[in-house]
């Protein structure tokens, strides 16, 4: 929610000086022309500089556009000649080159292509901008911003980061959607956003007292004394909720006996990376490649790959980043690039590192790119599905040649890299012993180590009763790679759903676990129940729990840690 | 000089992303490039000039190049055309 003061933006807000210019003053008004159009790429370039890193790849295209649409010529010596020949001032000459333009868009037969007459409205307003700045009101300009809810038919995305910093509130627009870039954006920085208010320019006047819920898309203009007391209660508890849960972000994750958990982040999206730095992962515990190739006809070359896993690690900002290789069976393979046969039972088939290893130029690809990122902070290889020792050496020779060839040519890499192994299938647990000595680290995938045990389909619903992580045989398997990592000294983290479910973590504590990685919406809450823990009174139970033979005993003994605080202080936005 | 006819084939048609990324393949190029279609020829190197020709998807297109380096630079446009200029999905 915003409460603020309305400022319209129309294009056409900016003044239009119509007296002709004189035979002396023409040059000095090109010269005013090209230092805002100057100025306006200089603008374009610190934001694209600002924007680095995965959450910005798409509004980067958009500034990459907007900042050859100024250096165009066919643009720009337009409007010069308009001042050379015609004497209109800079401001009046853009006007009517934008006006010339929008015509031209609003001719064109293809729906989205006319609806982009916004880029060139936006690169005008641009320099426009920029002119009225050259007359020194910049700052009387951005003063005024505090406290405003902008009102606009469009805006562009890369505008929105320069209007929060300088005070806005919140913004609506006549036109847009919620899937559209810049409401996207909007809600990454917490920017309240109403998209498709189509009356909103007209019956919303400059300085209205304007009441917006970003999250029910209302809009009350002229707040009456029942919406403000509401508005009021909800500052109440968002500024509650705020210190709670800001109290958490910052505050270590270790139990009441002062032992040290590290919580991980699961990630895949841009927003999950945003998240979990936000609230403090200790780094990402797992970033699943598929998407990278789903939903496309072909495989993404290293370039792409590497690009992506690049800005993963710029983004993490130094903490690790585990990046578990490809992890597709023929389930998925029709929506890929992977051309594979139909299998009769893809969960046990071709699958995770069967089919790196059976397409190793795949791999070799995924490996490379993986290395190439290495440069730019820590990064963990995890291998899915392993289930024979062999496997993991036939990996570990790849990426040994891959570190080697990238070296010769001449790419920087880093020194040391881990290799590790998602234990998930339950011959790869009952052997770990002879395996962990060719593993750096361990990760569970209690997922699907609970589907495999068990011999239960979690997607088949008539079964669900039978897909429980805490059937003793799953919790002993899982205990037995805890302890069996911890003697050999590697690290072990735990990454199914289990790890973020809060029910589930005074299990694992006494378990021994002490890494966990989870979807970053549930990091504060585990940090939560962590914190109200002792590790080592659980530990003491340790031996009683893996006796215990029936999933009902353990699950009252789990309701004893049943954590007392009330309410989730789960993902808000 | 080289030409060669191609359909545009991304689903949103040369709007000013997809412009921009044609004029970055371009840049480098000591040739000419131009596209021409209905009629109307446009100078392939200026993002104005690609968004104004106003071509949606499924639109014939000339490719035009001509220079020294003419055969790289019309592989280069038609690499980003038959890419659908990497455009998701």
């Amino acid at each position: 929610m915003a409460l603020g003061r309305a400022r319209l933006e129309r294009p056409s807000r900016y003044l239009v000086d119509d007296r002709p210019l004189a035979e002396d003053e023409i040059e000095a008004e090109v010269a005013k022309l090209d230092a805002a159009i100057a100025a306006a790429r200089e603008e374009l370039s610190a934001l694209r500089d600002k924007l680095h890193g995965t959450l910005a790849r798409e509004v980067a295209e958009f500034i990459d556009a907007h900042s050859l649409m100024l250096a165009d010529r066919e643009l720009t010596s337009g409007i010069s000649n308009l001042i050379r020949a015609g004497r209109y001032r800079a401001s009046a000459a853009l006007k009517m080159q934008r006006d010339r333009l929008v015509e031209m868009f609003d001719a064109m037969d293809d729906p989205y292509l006319r609806s982009r007459k916004e880029d060139v409205e936006h690169v005008i307003a641009r320099v426009q901008a920029g002119l009225v700045r050259e007359s020194s009101r910049e700052e009387r300009k951005i003063a005024s911003r505090v406290g405003e809810i902008l009102v606009a038919d469009t805006i562009a995305p890369s505008e929105l980061v320069p209007l929060a910093e300088h005070g806005v509130l919140g913004v609506v627009l006549g036109s847009g959607s919620q899937v559209s870039h810049g409401a996207i954006l909007a809600r990454s920085l917490h920017l309240p956003m109403i998209v498709a208010a189509h009356d909103a320019l007209s019956s919303i006047q400059d300085d209205d007292l304007l009441l917006i819920d970003g999250e029910q898309g209302s809009i009350v203009v002229h707040p009456t004394a029942a919406d403000l007391a509401r508005y009021r209660a909800w500052q109440r508890d968002t500024i509650q909720q705020g210190k709670r849960l800001a109290l958490l972000r910052d505050a270590e994750t270790r139990t009441r006996d002062g032992v040290a958990i590290a919580l991980y982040a699961n990630a895949e999206l841009p927003s999950d990376i945003a998240q979990a730095r936000s609230y403090g992962a200790a780094g990402i515990g797992l970033y699943r490649t598929e998407f990278l190739f789903l939903q496309r006809p072909e495989l993404p070359d290293e370039e792409e790959q590497f690009l992506v896993y690049r800005d993963l690690v710029l983004g993490m900002g130094g903490l690790p980043v585990t990046i578990r290789t490809l992890d597709l069976g023929a389930d998925k393979a029709d929506e890929s690039g992977l051309a594979m046969d139909d299998e009769e039972n893809p969960a046990l088939g071709m699958r995770g590192v069967r089919l790196s290893l059976h397409r190793p130029q795949v791999l070799v690809t995924q490996l490379r790119a993986i290395l190439r990122a290495s440069a730019y902070g820590p990064v963990r290889i995890l291998v899915p599905m392993i289930t024979t020792a062999d496997e993991m050496t036939r990996v570990r020779e790849m990426l040994d040649d891959a570190a080697r060839d990238l070296r010769t040519e001449g790419y920087e890499i880093a020194d040391n890299f881990e290799l590790g192994a998602m234990i998930e299938v339950p011959a790869a647990a009952l052997v770990l012993r002879d395996m962990i000595r060719d593993l750096d680290f361990v990760a569970i995938g209690t997922n699907d180590l609970v589907q495999y045990t068990l011999a239960v389909d979690r997607n088949n619903d008539h079964l669900a009763y039978l897909y429980d992580p805490l059937h003793p045989a799953v919790v002993r398997l899982i205990a037995y790679i805890i302890v069996t990592a911890r003697r050999a000294k590697r690290r072990v983290t735990l990454c199914g759903e289990i790890a973020g479910d809060r029910r589930y973590t005074a299990l694992l504590l006494a378990l021994g676990l002490t890494d966990f990685s989870m979807h970053p919406g549930a990091l504060l809450e585990i940090r939560e129940t962590v914190n109200s823990q002792d590790f080592a009174e659980l530990r003491a139970q340790a031996s009683d729990l893996l006796r215990v033979n029936s999933r009902e005993r353990l699950a009252e003994w789990l309701g004893g840690f049943a954590p007392a605080t009330t309410g989730t202080p789960a993902d808000a936005n | 000089m080289l030409e060669k006819e191609i359909t545009i084939s991304n689903k949103l048609g040369l709007h000013a992303r997809a412009s921009a990324k044609l004029v970055q393949a371009l840049h480098g190029f000591q040739s000419s490039a131009f596209l021409a279609c209905r009629g109307k020829e446009v100078n392939a190197k200026s993002i104005m000039g690609v968004m104004m020709l106003a071509a949606g998807m499924g639109t014939p297109v000339t490719l035009r190049t001509d220079g020294p380096d003419e055969a790289d630079a019309m592989q280069a446009m038609v690499d980003l055309f038959e890419r659908k200029f990497d455009e998701e999905s």
